[in-house]
């Protein structure tokens, strides 16, 4: 029990920390492919500090409700991947908390909020799905949703679902906030939408809303790294591949429509999917 | 002791219905439904310590049991025929002709005086359904009584000339039928009772005789009576075959392979149609112009029920053959369909509408995946829609009630103007999707247990993520208003409160109590030696998956305990308009136009109509499932 | 506690986050502003983000003229601003009206509306001086 408790605090403590430092090492690593010197390292923490430092600003209350709980269910899944939960249950609590980022958003009238927030749920649309068909796919393989079920397999996932992992490769792209799918919000200055779904949040909230995204950030890197989870070598190389590839693909693409989004990522994702797991069930 | 509860349960809304058609005055009949709706929830519950249990009356009142139901069945048809001649409806007349041809050679020839079994059974299936149609629907009859005197006010309906005794005596009535159906263990019984409640939903849907009323109600009497006419034609096939009419007697002796499967897929389709399954979800949406209970208490969490509880009582006969495939992939394609058709709509009750149809859509599907633990998910999905669709369907119609309105865009705001419903509604809307509760947990076994077939997890996921679309945008545009300092708590009748109340807390509490309704109410039922889950600590585990209920429960009060603190805290601090490009005025919402003119910011929420627009995409999607359905029947030959 | 805003104080310095608004500007100081983002300046160096944004910035940058028509955006925009903000005014129309000073439109600098607290002379200010000018604020916040 208490162990447990320790574990947790220590995830939750920890994980943004990581999180963090993930974030600075993608915006120098984006400015140098910008031939841009960039930010420090600790450049996130610096501003997440600063917010918590701002005076709080709100158009509605609701925004700070939905602020916490955005943060406390980004929290939760990200302890429970830590306890090896189950799967499809941690994707269900993150989708939580993207569900309060929008409604936050939806509770101020700007229609620069509104429509953010209906570009995000646009997004969540077209991830959610990708997320639990790759959740299913791993199921189908070690015949179990619990994670540790996964550790405990002999050989990386990632030889039996390749397809499967390209698919976790759009829902990654899209919950990272990358081109071409950085619709509702990005994290460069260049949104058409002022600051899409993150319009109205500020000060300490949007301090909150950041950390929350470091903790998905870990989390859904922490699925990319169940592919080869036979040893942590493996799975932090795929990992780091995997992000260097996003970082790239954020800097060579232009940002799409929610249309374009939508039909390219299900049409995809669907086909890898049932290619993926149509052979799985033959081999 | 038995005999009088199932009595009451069954026989006394009859007579209660009487009285309200009879009592004139208003008070004295809010009284009776009042009182009835405590006696049947009562009962109801001190049914629990009963099941299972199966008994066979003999007489009601020195009538013999079978005459009344003989007898009654004519009169219903004829009163159909009637209906059918009244609005010179062919499709009514055939299908009810061909109902009285197969009730008569039934009767008449084939019928023999066989063994005595038990017509009275009760399991904690029929249990459930009994405690849900008594306690969500005295709910939503008292919900009833202070709606149905402010909608012929808003009518201009004299009290005179108000039908509420009519209103009253077929809500109160279906309350009986339904009890009925869900006890009796004898096809005709289950036949004659399945009838009453098409034909209550008729009256209803018809309740304010407008010109779609009408319209409407004729068109949800032929699809039901198409059900009706499947479903007598599979009592005649199966008792020519094996000669009984004893439910749980079919369901252990029909499973064998030489046997047709035939009547059971009719009877797949006569819940298909109750259920509005696709291609039949045309009535339910017509069904919406009836008064809200009626929504609420008919055609969401009461009636349309029985399709999924027929397939779901007879699924251990169709295990592992082309017919349970075939019913878990109709399901899950209603999940789909209904989920898309609600993203494009922005009529609440509509949205509703849809929702409901898409949720026993899963529920379908989880009776054709037909596992222990598909069978325990459909079960808490029966169970925790009920009430949370209730909720919402009574939500909608106070709203209605007060900006009368339904469309999503018209609540936009609604919060400033009446804070507690639209806290009550994002509350529903909340245990509609979210984690630890009950809807939730349900969806998620449905998944899992759905995880091996390929077609059936790939439309479930797919139809899972556009319900979270819809149900987000209609909470966030609740709450969507500047917040400026307190508000004034609108005031409604109490009895307009208890129904929304105590729903709300019904919904949360029995979330928590999940892991108890489980082992006391849905283990028993399973009656095989493999349990799907084991429960420890509120923890819900199998092999392959885990869902801790109660600790996320307790996460969940503790993470909603701060985020209230933070609304409390959040209040002292500054208010600030929304960004609007810094051009905003001091009126709320508008900007500086051209000539200093003060001009409204609008945004609508996004339906996405081009994509998934009702009339894009319902006739592919009936085609669709047309085939499904000719496949699955024709399949079965 | 005084260790806290201390160290908070040093964030804000470290992650200055701007919001820059062309007040009827010619063009001439928005485009030194915008360079002050290409890789020549490269200002993310120092954690300066154009935000475009009032509801996060730290800073109001405000180029050009104030009249009677734009002030009120202006305001506007600065009470949006969550506390602590500076304000920074650019060029010479910035700063007191520069040539359109005496027409019938035009309020004046700036500090006609709203407390400047950084005046950055030019016509344009040159990037260079724009960066002097924000590093300056910056022991202000």
């Amino acid at each position: 029990m208490i162990t447990d408790l320790v574990l947790a605090i220590f995830c939750i403590v920890f994980v943004p920390v990581l999180g963090g430092f993930i974030s600075g090492i993608d915006r120098i690593i984006t400015a140098r492919f910008q031939s841009r010197v960039g930010p420090p390292l600790l450049q996130p923490f610096y501003d997440v500090i600063k917010l918590f430092g701002k005076e709080k600003v709100v158009v509605n209350v609701w925004q700070a409700f939905c602020a916490y709980c955005y943060i406390a269910a980004a929290s939760i899944s990200i302890v429970m991947f830590f306890f090896k939960s189950d799967l499809l249950l941690i994707l269900f609590v993150q989708a939580v908390g993207a569900i309060f980022l929008v409604v936050g958003a939806l509770s101020s009238t700007s229609p620069f909020s509104q429509v953010g927030a209906h570009r995000e749920l646009l997004q969540i649309l077209s991830y959610e799905p990708l997320l639990v068909l790759v959740v299913v796919g791993m199921y189908l393989e070690v015949d179990s949703f619990k994670i540790w079920k996964i550790y405990e397999w002999n050989e990386p996932l990632i030889l039996k679902l390749p397809f499967l992992f390209i698919v976790l490769g759009y829902a990654l792209t899209i919950k990272l906030r990358k081109s071409p799918f950085d619709l509702s919000t990005s994290h460069h200055a260049h949104q058409e939408l002022v600051k899409g779904v993150l319009t109205d949040y500020s000060g300490p909230f949007l301090g909150l809303i950041e950390i929350a995204h470091w903790y998905e950030t870990v989390l859904v890197l922490g699925l990319c790294s169940l592919f080869w989870a036979t040893n942590w070598i493996g799975g932090f190389i795929l990992v780091a591949i995997t992000y260097i590839l996003e970082i790239i693909i954020d800097n060579v693409s232009a940002r799409m429509t929610w249309r374009w989004m939508l039909g390219y990522v299900w049409a995809m994702g669907i086909t890898l999917s049932v290619v993926n797991m149509v052979w799985l069930s033959l081999v | 002791m038995k005999e009088l509860l199932v009595f009451i349960l069954i026989v006394s809304p009859f007579m209660f219905a009487v009285l309200c058609s009879i009592i004139k005055s208003d008070k004295i009949r809010s009284f009776v439904v009042l009182a009835m709706g405590i006696i049947l929830s009562v009962s109801s519950l001190l049914l629990i310590t009963k099941v299972p249990f199966s008994f066979s009356p003999k007489s009601v009142f020195t009538i013999k049991v079978n005459h009344i139901i003989e007898v009654s069945d004519f009169l219903l048809l004829f009163l159909m025929l009637f209906f059918a001649f009244k609005y010179k409806s062919i499709l009514i007349r055939i299908f009810v002709i061909f109902q009285m041809v197969f009730v008569s050679y039934f009767d008449f020839f084939l019928k023999q005086n066989h063994s005595d079994y038990p017509t009275i059974y009760c399991d904690h299936l029929s249990l459930i359904m009994v405690l849900i149609i008594s306690i969500i629907g005295s709910l939503i009859c008292f919900q009833a009584v202070p709606y149905m005197k402010e909608h012929e006010h808003h009518l201009n309906i004299h009290p005179a000339i108000s039908k509420q005794r009519g209103f009253f005596f077929v809500m109160v009535l279906f309350l009986g039928a339904m009890n009925g159906l869900a006890l009796s263990n004898d096809m005709m019984f289950f036949y004659f009772f399945f009838e009453v409640t098409t034909i209550c939903s008729f009256l209803l849907i018809g309740h304010d005789q407008t010109e779609v009323a009408i319209k409407n109600s004729i068109r949800a009497l032929w699809m039901n009576s198409l059900g009706g006419c499947a479903f007598i034609v599979a009592i005649v096939w199966i008792y020519s075959q094996i000669g009984t009419l004893d439910i749980q007697e079919i369901i252990r002796t029909y499973g064998n392979a030489k046997y047709y499967v035939l009547p059971l897929a009719l009877i797949c389709l006569a819940g298909f149609t109750k259920s509005a399954q696709f291609p039949f979800q045309s009535w339910l949406l017509g069904a919406m112009v009836a008064p809200t209970p009626v929504s609420a208490l008919l055609h969401s969490s009461t009636m349309v029920k029985v399709g999924v509880y027929i397939v779901l009582r007879f699924s251990p006969v169709f295990k592992g053959i082309f017919l349970s495939q075939c019913v878990a992939l109709c399901g899950a394609f209603a999940f789909l369909a209904g989920a898309a058709l609600a993203v494009g709509q922005s009529n609440g009750k509509k949205v509703l509408a849809y929702s409901t149809i898409s949720n026993l859509g899963l529920i379908l599907a989880c009776a054709g995946i037909n596992t222990p633990a598909a069978h325990t998910a459909a079960i808490l999905l029966i169970i925790f829609h009920a009430v949370t669709k209730a909720l919402l369907f009574m939500c909608v119609g106070t709203i209605e009630q007060h900006i009368a309105s339904r469309d999503i865009e018209d609540m936009r705001g609604l919060y400033a103007e009446m804070p507690i419903t639209a806290l009550i509604t994002v509350m529903g809307v909340i245990t509609m999707i979210m984690p630890p509760f009950g809807l939730l947990l349900g969806k998620w076994m449905a998944m899992e247990a759905a995880a091996r077939n390929l077609l059936v997890i790939l439309m479930v996921s797919l139809g899972s993520a556009l319900t979270v679309m819809y149900w987000a945008r209609w909470a966030g545009t609740l709450m969507s208003d500047p917040f400026a300092g307190k508000f004034k708590l609108e005031s409604q009748p109490i009895l307009t409160w208890i129904p929304l109340l105590s729903l709300c807390s019904l919904a949360s509490v029995l979330s928590f109590l999940a892991p108890l309704v489980y082992t006391k109410m849905i283990v028993p039922d399973l009656n095989s030696n493999f349990i799907p889950f084991d429960i420890h600590r509120g923890i819900f585990e199998n092999s392959y998956g885990q869902f801790p209920v109660v600790p996320l429960c307790l996460i969940a009060i503790l993470g909603f305990g701060v985020a209230v603190w933070a609304v409390k805290s959040a209040a002292s601090s500054r208010i600030v308009p929304p960004y609007l490009s810094g051009a905003q005025t001091a009126e709320p919402g508008t900007f500086t136009g051209p000539m200093n003119q003060l001009v409204k910011s609008e945004a609508r929420n996004y339906y996405l109509s081009r994509i998934f627009g009702e009339k894009r995409l319902t006739t592919c999607i009936n085609l669709a499932a047309g085939v499904w359905l000719i496949l699955m029947v024709g399949g079965t030959l | 506690m005084i260790g806290i805003k201390k160290f908070i104080s040093k964030m804000r310095t470290k992650s200055p986050w701007l919001l820059h608004f062309d007040c009827g500007s010619c063009n001439g100081c928005d485009i030194e502003v915008l360079a002050c983002l290409t890789p020549v300046y490269d200002v993310e160096r120092f954690g300066i983000i154009n935000v475009g944004n009032p509801m996060h910035a730290d800073i109001l940058l405000v180029t050009g003229t104030v009249n009677h028509r734009n002030k009120v955006v202006l305001i506007n925009l600065f009470n949006q601003m969550p506390d602590p903000k500076i304000v920074v005014a650019i060029g010479a129309c910035g700063l007191s009206g520069g040539i359109f000073r005496d027409a019938y439109n035009v309020v004046g600098g700036v500090d006609k509306v709203i407390p400047v607290d950084v005046y950055v002379p030019g016509c344009p200010a040159k990037p260079e001086a724009i960066i002097d000018g924000v590093v300056a604020g910056l022991s202000k916040l």
